[in-house]
């Protein structure tokens, strides 16, 4: 069962891809229902892992990441239902693909221990995960506008020409991603603070180790400041366009950085 | 003597080389007279466009195609071996079927555009002022305006918004999407920019300002389309608020140079730009497109959105190609009995006055006869000289030989006095409407 959404992800990728490749309509809508499929399964591989454990499955990078992925594909799949444009779906599949393997290989959900039971804990990797959706979203808008850009100016108006958006609205796309990204970030990480504050006298080594020193933590603080000053920029200095789009791509890479090794291998804060 | 077409265009020539070989900075009549002097050729037409520099001309069939490759040249100042490569000489039916072609928007930038035809009766018009056409080219030129038409009024190769216009409206399209609320400024008012102003006016931008050395012809342009009009002076303030500028000049110098718009640029962070440089020489420094918000687009560069299109209107491609091809086919039939058929008509006309000139000596002689009589004769005389003339016509219009008309034109010619063909007369036959 815990194979049936990335499988379905993984098909989907291959439909996206071939609907981008020959601008077939046909293969578009099936890579439409593959993703709803894959999401649907997924949907029913959450509930039931809340069910066997009888809470979320947010603890833990692996659930996070499983959780990470679920949002990441509803988001994309309501903006494109609203908008009717698909040509994102190739570069948002790809990494669905990637990121739900992880979770697929290890499907095992860790009980949630007591001091991870207050409501501030919920809405903090809620927070935190519905920001990294916002900016994978940012990144994948970002590399397109890229591709775009640099055919445009290069002048050989040709495969990214044909089948991506207008530039002005990769960006203003982009940046409307960055800003809800930031706004949730923002929110996971003040929750998190006033989390931290509160439970800090707990006599839990991982709790003791709450602070900006701890590798997870830090880099966390890294990426909102990456995104403030995205945001900052685009307002103020006219960073928007080329800029801004390779400063999401950065912000994200930063992001994945935090989220897959540093969570893994290095905090020692993160890791229950 | 024959028809010959030489010449560059955008198929063959870079910008650069068709830039150094605009023959409009000196003005038809000092190019048609430079080429005259030379003696080189009987008739000629200098066609000079963005895309093209070609000459048309009537003369021998073996020294003008070189001759005119040598006044190419020296005109510009390029030398042969730099030009060889980019250089083409056309002659009899295939240079006709490039004429057709050309007035149909075959072989334009942007295939079914409708300003080419103008372009070249422009460019017909400043020869049959300065008496440099005659038979062969009236012929040829009215031709190709037949075709040009047929094309246009018989197949979809027109349809929709084909032209170096559409190419940059299609292209702001894809940069800023909507175009609604976008500012437009128009360097110049020829007729390229008025084209690109009325498609951009069609997409619903927010607001188009003109700006031109002639106050007069932006004021034109600008009640036009309803735009506004700054004056040449403010063009770089005018820049600074545009989200696309077309600049279509015909300023010898660049008009806006990367310095220039590098200052603007700063002045706007965050606000990308649209330059549609669709003047040639160019307006703008090519070296500005290397600036990061700068989309620079000039003619050639435009050949990528046009590809486009023609994929789209292949269909019609071929119907006007056979439009084409069968009015190549009947001016080559036509210039194969080119030489014969004024012969014959003269020969006719000359018989026929002979004819008349002995009935009219002899009146005297004949008045006693009764008018029955009178007739009969008339109608036997007439009937003697047709049926003299009959093998010589018919031998006559079976020669299919370029040369070998010719000499038995001259032949006949020279035999019995023939008068020669007026080049005004025939000019007025020819732009006398064909039903």
């Amino acid at each position: 069962m815990r194979l049936v959404p990335v499988l379905l992800y993984a098909a989907a990728t291959a439909a996206y891809a071939m609907h981008f490749a020959w601008r077939d309509e046909r293969a578009g809508r099936l890579a439409t229902g593959l993703l709803a499929g894959g999401l649907l399964a997924h949907t029913f591989l959450i509930g039931m892992q809340t069910m066997q454990v009888g809470h979320a499955p947010l603890v833990g990078t692996t659930a996070a990441i499983s959780a990470f992925v679920w949002i990441l594909g509803l988001v994309y799949l309501y903006i494109e239902l609203t908008s009717q444009e698909r040509s994102m779906g190739l570069f948002v599949a790809v990494m669905l693909v990637v990121l739900a393997a992880l979770p697929a290989l290890d499907a095992e959900v860790s009980a949630r221990p007591a001091v991870l039971q207050s409501p501030l804990f919920t809405v903090h990797i809620v927070a935190m995960l519905c920001a990294y959706a916002s900016f994978a979203l940012a990144c994948v808008l970002g590399v397109t506008y890229v591709l775009l850009f640099q055919e445009i100016k290069a002048k050989h108006l040709g495969f990214f020409y044909g089948r991506l958006p207008p530039l002005r609205t990769l960006d203003v796309m982009n940046g409307r991603a960055v800003s809800v990204g930031w706004i949730f970030l923002t929110l996971g990480v003040a929750i998190g603070v006033i989390w931290a504050s509160q439970i800090h006298q707990s006599p839990d080594p991982r709790l003791q180790a709450m602070s900006l020193a701890d590798p997870k933590i830090l880099v966390a603080f890294v990426c909102w400041g990456i995104y403030s000053f995205a945001l900052y920029a685009r307002r103020f200095i006219g960073w928007n366009g080329r800029r801004a789009a390779w400063l999401s791509a950065f912000g994200f890479a930063v992001v994945l950085v935090n989220f897959i090794p540093v969570g893994y291998f290095l905090t020692k804060s993160h890791n229950f | 003597m024959g028809l010959v077409i030489t010449g560059l265009s955008h198929r063959t020539a870079p910008l650069a080389l068709r830039e150094r070989s605009d023959f409009n900075r000196s003005g038809a009549p000092a190019v048609l007279d430079a080429l005259a002097a030379r003696t080189v050729v009987r008739e000629m037409v200098v066609l000079s466009t963005c895309n093209r520099a070609e000459i048309y001309a009537v003369g021998d069939d073996r020294t003008a195609g070189p001759a005119l490759k040598r006044f190419f040249s020296d005109f510009h100042r390029i030398p042969a071996d730099e030009l060889a490569p980019h250089f083409y000489t056309l002659a009899g039916p295939d240079a006709a079927r490039h004429l057709f072609r050309v007035t149909s928007g075959l072989d334009s930038l942007v295939v079914g555009e409708p300003q080419i035809l103008g372009q070249v009766k422009a460019a017909y018009t400043a020869s049959v002022e300065q008496h440099y056409t005659s038979t062969l080219l009236n012929r040829l030129f009215h031709s190709a305006f037949a075709t040009g038409k047929r094309v246009r009024s018989e197949t979809g190769l027109a349809e929709g918004a084909v032209s170096v216009s559409y190419a940059a409206v299609a292209l702001a399209r894809k940069i800023y999407g909507d175009l609604s609320a976008l500012r437009v400024l128009v360097v110049g008012s020829g007729e390229m920019a008025k084209l690109t102003t009325a498609h951009l006016k069609a997409q619903s931008v927010h607001e188009i300002t003109v700006v031109s050395r002639t106050r007069g012809a932006a004021e034109a342009l600008a009640a036009d389309v309803g735009a506004s009009v700054l004056d040449w002076e403010d063009r770089q303030v005018a820049l600074t608020a545009a989200d696309i500028v077309v600049t279509a000049t015909g300023a010898p110098d660049v008009v806006f140079s990367k310095e220039q718009i590098a200052h603007v640029m700063r002045s706007r962070p965050g606000r990308p730009v649209l330059v549609i440089d669709i003047a040639v020489p160019r307006d703008v420094a090519p070296e500005a497109g290397s600036l990061e918000a700068v989309f620079l687009y000039n003619l050639d560069d435009l050949q990528g959105i046009v590809q486009e299109n023609l994929t789209r209107r292949s269909s019609e491609l071929a119907g006007a190609e056979r439009i084409v091809e069968e009015e190549t086919a009947k001016f080559t039939a036509w210039m194969q009995s080119r030489e014969v058929i004024p012969t014959v008509v003269a020969l006719r006309q000359r018989f026929e006055s002979i004819r008349r000139a002995e009935l009219n000596r002899l009146q005297g002689r004949m008045s006693s006869l009764p008018p029955e009589a009178v007739a009969q004769i008339d109608y036997i005389t007439r009937l003697i000289v047709e049926k003299l003339l009959l093998t010589p016509t018919e031998q006559l219009k079976t020669i299919s030989d370029d040369g070998l008309a010719a000499t038995y034109s001259d032949a006949l010619n020279r035999l019995f006095e023939l008068p020669s063909d007026s080049p005004e007369e025939l000019a007025n036959r020819d732009s006398t409407p064909k039903t």
